[in-house]
């Protein structure tokens, strides 16, 4: 089974099949929420790849089983085609780190109010034994502020986070992320809490680092028009599933699965104008303790068939950018 | 999914074109411990009969301030410290609070931000719109559960789940039940801040359909403030865009997309990527907004702006001028188009 393919290259980092199932309602229930079920997501060098989902679609799961903070139910996580969840030491979970970094959603809340920027660099630098003395941490420091455009360099490693904006505070999570020189950059939501009129900096900010440092980024949101934007390729996922994958200009003109088109149909788009052929979709997203075998997005899908409530589809190829889990293509 | 509902009695002979409410010359201070913050400064805007008027712009903009000021839910340290909201000729902020708690949901509602949460969880929703009904009237309790029913069913709600408690519905439904609380009394004006923030894109464009549906059905009004400029656009008869508590742009929404006058809403409008169209290079605006206790002089963009006039943007702040059929700026570059073009 594959992903988002690009033959001609190997991923950097590679999830199989990662299943998560969470146990919920107390020690004597036998609920489980089917957050993520058989994802596969392929990450390359320099290229940035979009996972867009609706919130409780489980793409934050998939973000977080990847930087290796929860563990999978089931499935792989490689990195350079080595199977990395099966050393949980102290040391091959501080190499993985320096390796594969993560930019939050929340500037306001992953940054430690009671200390300087400056501290939030060091950290990163000394755990992962980047600099050995004052002279070079301060010179790294003064190079990553100076690499997310926050100067005067001085004057920014001396302020509390209180003192910055969203949008530089995000700047400095991403230099942190960077502290490390990862090959991977995991981003949540990096922009979803910042005003407009700041989003596209910190975007663009993002595709100079993918572009001149060839670093491969996941990048998790649920406004598919800033993956477009931003992204090379995009998945597109729903109650757990990746239900298609493609280049995100192909994605966007041609959608294949059935819930992409409607979620393009659904996005506000002023530039559409009033054009937009409506889907007439009812009802919500099911429940994640009460999936059965067949498709999720069944209950709503105005193509539906009888073999779509029995089995997921498999998925389908279309070309060698592209894939779908629907039985419309096979 | 609409019920066919009899049309309710015209309150009053409604002018379409004199506007229902105006906003005139309002101030709004917010007194902190680093000193007063003029969160709103001298806004001006009109809403006409069954129009929807949205308010845009950046967090601290003093758009959810407007919001609350016409409702009169300001509290310390928020002040109203200057300007008239009228409405059917009579000054909200004059009312006493008798008048108020009559005027409220019988002329005016609101639709909180995170509405989700806005329903009291060990109450039926059912109970929830007869409460609303039966402060305002002296319908039976038998007549407003009929009513609230009816509600729901306009709302896209099964009937039957009026004995339904809050966490027994999806997000999307609590939501049309918030705003079946906002329709139980047919107001003239619905005050929306940011109403379907947390719901999922498809609920989202369900609702909002709904809610034009029922806005010419019904004839009301809708105060409409989103962060979301996109859905703004797309849902609004007239947007007024706000920087640093300054209303700098007023126009239709077609206008405000296609033919900004103001620098920012020119900046602003290029600075979220769509769906559609070729897919361009974007920029967003460079620096940020200002900090409101030392807001910069003059014009309050002009640090950020890079068509600024020299030596009088800095000085003189620009007042809203006509620059097109129904279409206002504040810009000093507008005003020389207008003298020499």
């Amino acid at each position: 089974m594959v992903s988002n393919l690009r033959p001609k290259q190997e991923p950097i980092l590679e999830a199989q099949n990662l299943t998560m199932h969470f146990h919920t309602g107390g020690a004597f229930s036998r609920k489980t929420v089917k957050a993520v079920q058989g994802a596969n997501v392929r990450l390359y060098p320099g290229r940035v790849t979009a996972l867009v989902g609706e919130s409780g679609s489980g793409k934050s799961t998939i973000i977080r089983m990847l930087a290796r903070l929860y563990s999978p139910t089931g499935g792989k996580v490689l990195f350079k085609g080595k199977d990395v969840l099966e050393d949980k030491s102290r040391g091959a979970m501080l190499n993985y780190r320096s390796k594969v970094q993560m930019i939050f959603q929340d500037p306001f809340s992953s940054l430690n109010p009671v200390h300087k920027v400056r501290y939030h660099l060091e950290r990163p630098l000394r755990i992962h034994g980047k600099a050995r003395n004052r002279a070079a941490l301060n010179d790294q420091i003064d190079v990553l502020l100076r690499r997310v455009s926050l100067t005067p360099t001085d004057e920014f490693a001396n302020k509390y986070p209180h003192q910055l904006s969203g949008g530089q505070r995000q700047r400095v999570a991403i230099a942190r992320a960077l502290a490390v020189q990862p090959e991977v950059i995991l981003a949540d939501e990096p922009v979803s809490m910042l005003d407009v009129s700041i989003r596209m900096g910190v975007l663009n900010l993002m595709a100079v680092l993918r572009d001149e440092q060839n670093i491969a980024f996941l990048y998790v949101t649920h406004d598919i028009a800033s993956a477009r934007y931003f992204a090379d390729d995009t998945l597109v996922m729903y109650a757990g599933y990746i239900v298609e994958g493609a280049s995100s200009e192909e994605l966007i003109q041609d959608p294949k699965h059935p819930y992409t088109q409607l979620l393009l149909s659904a996005v506000p788009d002023p530039a559409r104008g009033l054009k937009t052929a409506e889907m007439e979709v009812v009802g919500e997203i099911p429940s994640l303790t009460s999936l059965g075998a067949g498709c999720p997005f069944a209950n709503r899908c105005p193509k539906v068939m009888e073999r779509c409530k029995q089995v997921m589809p498999a998925v389908t190829e279309l070309s060698p950018t592209r894939w779908v889990r629907c039985y419309l293509y096979e | 999914m609409l019920s066919v509902m009899p049309k309710p009695e015209v309150k009053r002979a409604v002018n379409p074109d004199e506007p229902l409410l105006s906003v005139q010359d309002l101030e709004v201070e917010y007194h902190t411990r680093r000193g007063k913050v003029r969160a709103v400064d001298h806004v001006s805007f009109d809403i006409y009969p069954n129009e929807v008027f949205g308010l845009a712009g950046e967090s601290g903009c003093g758009k959810s301030t407007i919001a609350h000021a016409v409702t009169r839910i300001l509290h310390p340290p928020a002040y109203i410290v200057g300007g008239k909201i009228m409405m059917q000729g009579i000054d909200i902020l004059q009312m006493n609070d008798d008048n108020l708690r009559g005027f409220r949901w019988e002329h005016m509602s609101i639709v909180f931000q995170s509405a989700m949460n806005a329903l009291n969880p060990v109450i039926t929703v059912g109970a929830q719109i007869m409460d609303a009904i039966q402060a305002h009237t002296d319908m039976s309790k038998k007549d407003a559960r009929a009513r609230a029913k009816e509600l729901l069913n306009t709302v896209g709600i099964d009937p039957e789940r009026v004995d339904s408690y809050p966490h027994q519905l999806s997000g999307g439904m609590r939501q049309r039940a918030v705003i079946a609380i906002a329709l139980a009394l047919n107001p003239e004006l619905i005050i929306m801040d940011e109403p379907t923030t947390a719901l999922d894109v498809v609920v989202q464009k369900q609702i909002m359909k709904e809610i034009r549906q029922l806005k010419d059905q019904f004839g009301f009004s809708i105060l409409f403030i989103t962060h979301d400029l996109s859905l703004l656009v797309e849902f609004s008869d007239r947007i007024g865009i706000m920087y640093a508590g300054e209303l700098v742009e007023v126009a239709p929404s077609r206008q405000i997309f296609t033919n900004p006058q103001h620098p920012y809403t020119y900046k602003l409008m290029n600075s979220f990527p769509t769906v559609s169209g070729p897919r361009q290079k974007l920029v967003g605006i460079p620096g940020s907004p200002p900090d409101l206790i030392t807001p910069p002089t003059g014009c309050r963009f002009h640090p950020r702006c890079d068509v600024a006039i020299a030596g009088r943007c800095q000085e003189v702040m620009p007042r809203l001028a006509k620059v097109g059929d129904r279409h206002y700026a504040a810009c000093h570059l507008v005003d020389e188009k207008v003298i020499h073009g």
